[in-house]
């Protein structure tokens, strides 16, 4: 709070400024190990997990709450699973699994973890009425066996237990009592994890180090995790040393940072594509074979080039980050010839016929939307497409995507990136693809439904990653409710004293093994 | 004393219609153009019916016009609401739903919001409108008793180039430069008072120009006025003349300027500046409620910016009225 005396000396600024000569940054306080994330998501104030499902907050949220299990997705290693509060986990059968609980986990708030606190909040945290139990497979019972051991039931729910093997490294696992009383969840985060909420201060949150995590305590002994919107601002913040971290630069500061002494540059593969949707519910992309046109209009490589290191060439519906990630045999490469045919065959020979279409893409959030759109717009133009591009701010963009309650959308095309926090495909499959949701496409196609079913209901990974690479996969490629264009990267810069602070494909950063040095 | 409350009674009549006008303007501008805070609220992943539930019970389903007068109601009852999406701590919060909880109480007054930020945002103003005062006075009034001289010749090339500088470049520049790379100065958030001084600088540059023209101008024509030659023939010395009548008479432009080009575009400005500074005042509140389509912030700071400007207005007109009686009439 800025005090009459502050304005008052405020005044003589500059004054002063001029004596001084040099008005140094505020030093740590008391020597301790004090590290600003400036994070590019605002964070929200209602710390019930399952109110929302915004990347910033998930983000956020890691610093604070374990789940039963973690997925690292190191490159390469997508579908490995390490143990966080469960020790170790099976399937009993077809609709049973099995989580053997860690011993000796104390709660932020000193109330020691247990059964009953998984059983609560995967009861809460998946009950449709919930935000966030898009996250779950469905709703799910759970059955305490011993203070360290449950199992959970999804017969009665309809899908198979194997649904819960990556999810169970997403869902946040909250104390039993926290969960009985949603005001008291909402007014403070309550975990198991490195770093505990101490305080709000305007669009800054503070966490310190908790001294009884399992995994030992930190060496960093308070995150700053600042809200700061501006790319350009993070990065200038890196540079004059008030931010330790900044989260995901434009490609151009990745490359300007890359030979500066102050600070270290990373990219890295996330779990998120980016996708051109189209309006599959509405004319003329309801007929697939103008669908296939259009992804065989499309040169992808004139794409990667544009992107440049913020991109990677993939052929799949989901990153190489994911489970089930496979490069799609028969995925629509660059044809002008065969898309000519496809239109001919649907009636519309070089594209004549065809109405006016309308394709949304967003400008300031992802990398260089605005130019691959212009790009992929004079592809399909050349093919007969009488394209318009329609460019919107973020949270226009965000609007203007999702398909309103009566199940159309704006346009007839959509630029979209998906990142979700686990290895799990079936968190971009189903709400993408599958009728029940097709949130952007509005695809409601019996056959894509079966093959997203099928591997869904699989007994377990072995047989679900078959199905999907073998019939999932090949199946939506044939269809193309939408076209993915290629892999995201991201950037981060870092102060150079950090160090052991790891990168996770989907945004979070963990600095439980950190060093300021 | 009968003039100046009719003035005030009148103008403030005005003043009222005005910001209610643009009240109704931004209310209903806010839910016409595209961005649906639940959707931003609540991420990517939720069903559509949720959302479409967390509408409802945000009234954002209501007509815009019953949405209005049930929001003037409120107003009148000095209640501006609470944000949509930061809580009572302070923080931007995320959609929040439920009986259980869908928490009014756990999300922030939108008063208490502003009354938290305008501090930092007066201290930023205020430090520009002084440092812009220190430098744009002596030079606009140099210029203006040279005028067509050296002196003016320098003034108009010094504002034709300050004029013309970007606030946004002009604000990475700084921060690189006397931040990033010297270590000068503090440039990004708010630890104490010396993080306000280099967005006011940048606001500086923007103001400096205006008031040194305005003010240059103003002399110069004063300097051609009659009185100024029936003065010195009455045995005034030119000194005399300038200091007790030329540049009062020059202050009531420079007023104007001040009072409405000068707080106009300090609350335009002060958004730029803010967000690009990450300064915690009412402009990156604004800023970041827009991202976020936190549709009771930015109404709120609509109508009282607004009524600042109305305000600001009236009472430049009585201060002019006050310094020059003809204005009266």
């Amino acid at each position: 709070m800025i005090t009459r005396r502050d304005i008052m000396v405020g005044a003589g600024a500059l004054g002063v400024a001029g004596v001084l000569g040099k008005l140094a940054v505020p030093a740590n306080a008391q020597g301790k190990k004090s590290l600003v994330l400036a994070s590019m998501g605002p964070v929200t104030g209602n710390w019930d997990p399952t109110s929302h499902t915004t990347l910033g907050q998930g983000n956020f949220e890691k610093f604070v709450f374990n789940a039963l299990t973690r997925a690292p997705m190191r490159d390469g290693e997508a579908d490995l699973l390490e143990p966080a509060l469960a020790e170790s986990w099976k399937l009993i059968d077809t609709n049973t699994f099995e989580f053997k609980l860690r011993d000796g986990v104390k709660f932020h708030d000193g109330k020691e973890f247990s059964a009953e606190d998984v059983k609560a909040t995967l009861e809460y945290s998946c009950d449709p009425a919930r935000p966030a139990a898009s996250f779950c497979p469905g709703k799910v019972d759970v059955e305490i066996v011993d203070r360290l051991t449950v199992r959970l039931h999804t017969e009665k729910h309809g899908y198979p237990a194997s649904a819960w093997w990556f999810i169970s490294s997403v869902i946040p696992i909250l104390s039993a009592k926290d969960v009985a009383d949603p005001k008291i969840l909402q007014k403070r985060p309550n975990g198991t994890n490195a770093f505990k909420y101490v305080e709000t201060n305007g669009d800054k949150n503070i966490l310190h180090a908790y001294d009884d995590f399992f995994g030992g305590r930190p060496k960093i002994d308070e995150v700053v995790y600042a809200y700061v919107p501006d790319a350009n601002t993070r990065v200038l913040g890196l540079l004059n040393g008030q931010y330790h971290i900044a989260e995901r630069l434009e490609p151009e500061q990745y490359a300007s940072l890359a030979g500066n002494p102050k600070v270290t540059t990373r990219k890295g593969l996330t779990t998120e594509n980016k996708y051109l949707h189209f309006r599959c519910n509405k004319a003329p992309f309801d007929d697939p074979r103008i669908r296939l046109a259009a992804c065989h209009s499309i040169d992808r490589k004139q794409i990667l080039e544009l992107m440049g290191e913020a991109a990677l060439e993939s052929s799949c519906y989901v990153s190489p980050m994911k489970f089930g990630f496979t490069d799609i045999k028969g995925y629509p490469d660059y044809n002008p010839e065969e898309a000519q045919r496809l239109l001919a065959e649907a009636g519309f020979p070089n594209g004549a016929g065809l109405p006016q279409l309308e394709y949304i893409t967003s400008i300031g959030f992802y990398p260089k939307t605005k130019e691959y759109g212009e790009l992929i717009a004079a592809m399909l133009q050349e093919q007969g497409f009488n394209v318009q591009l329609t460019v919107l701010e973020p949270a226009a963009w965000e609007v203007a995507i999702y398909r309103r309650a009566d199940g159309q959308g704006q346009g007839h095309m959509c630029d979209v990136g998906w990142m979700t926090p686990s290895p799990e495909p079936d968190l971009v499959l189903r709400p993408n693809w599958h009728s029940s949701a097709a949130l952007i496409s509005g695809i409601n196609d019996p056959e894509i439904d079966a093959v997203l079913d099928k591997e869904r209901n699989a007994p377990n990974p072995e047989q679900r990653l078959k199905i999907l690479t073998e019939e999932t996969f090949p199946t939506m490629a044939k269809k193309v409710p939408s076209f993915s264009l290629f892999s995201a990267l991201t950037f981060h810069g870092a102060a150079k004293n950090l160090e052991g602070a790891v990168y996770l494909p989907y945004g979070p950063i963990d600095l439980s093994k950190a060093d300021l040095v | 004393m009968l003039f100046a409350i009719d003035f005030f009674v009148r103008r403030l009549a005005q003043g009222v219609i005005i910001v209610a006008g643009i009240a109704l303007l931004i209310f209903t501008l806010l839910r016409v153009v595209p961005g649906d805070p639940v959707r931003l609220m609540l991420g990517p992943m939720v069903s559509q019916s949720v959302a479409e539930q967390t509408a409802k019970e945000f009234g954002l389903r209501d007509p815009i016009i019953v949405q209005f007068g049930r929001y003037m109601t409120q107003i009148v009852r000095g209640d501006f609401g609470r944000s949509f999406v930061r809580s009572a701590q302070g923080g931007s919060t995320g959609g929040s739903r439920g009986e259980s909880t869908f928490d009014a109480s756990n999300r922030a007054p939108v008063i208490d919001l502003i009354g938290a930020t305008l501090p930092y945002s007066l201290l930023l103003a205020g430090l520009a409108f002084l440092i812009s005062l220190s430098i744009a006075v002596p030079l606009g009034i140099w210029a203006g008793l040279n005028a067509g001289r050296a002196p003016d010749r320098f003034a108009l090339y010094l504002s034709s180039v300050l004029v013309s500088l970007p606030n946004v470049w002009l604000g990475l520049v700084f921060i690189y430069l006397l931040s990033a790379r010297t270590g000068w100065l503090p440039a990004i958030g708010y630890e104490n008072w010396t993080y306000a001084i280099l967005p006011a600088l940048v606001l500086a540059v923007e103001l400096i120009p205006i008031i040194v023209r305005s003010l240059s101008v103003s002399v110069s024509s004063n300097l051609l006025e009659p009185y100024v030659y029936v003065g010195q023939i009455r045995g005034l010395t030119r000194r005399r003349m300038i200091s007790a009548h030329v540049l009062r008479n020059s202050g009531i432009p420079l007023l104007n300027v001040l009072g409405i080009q000068a707080v106009g575009l300090i609350l335009g400005s002060l958004f730029v500046v803010e967000y690009l500074f990450n300064y915690p005042g009412i402009g990156l509140l604004m800023i970041n409620a827009v991202f976020q389509r936190d549709f009771p912030i930015i109404q709120a700071i609509a109508i009282f910016a607004c009524a600042g400007l109305v305000g600001v207005n009236i009472l430049v007109d009585f201060a002019s009225t006050t310094i020059d009686r003809r204005l009266q009439y």
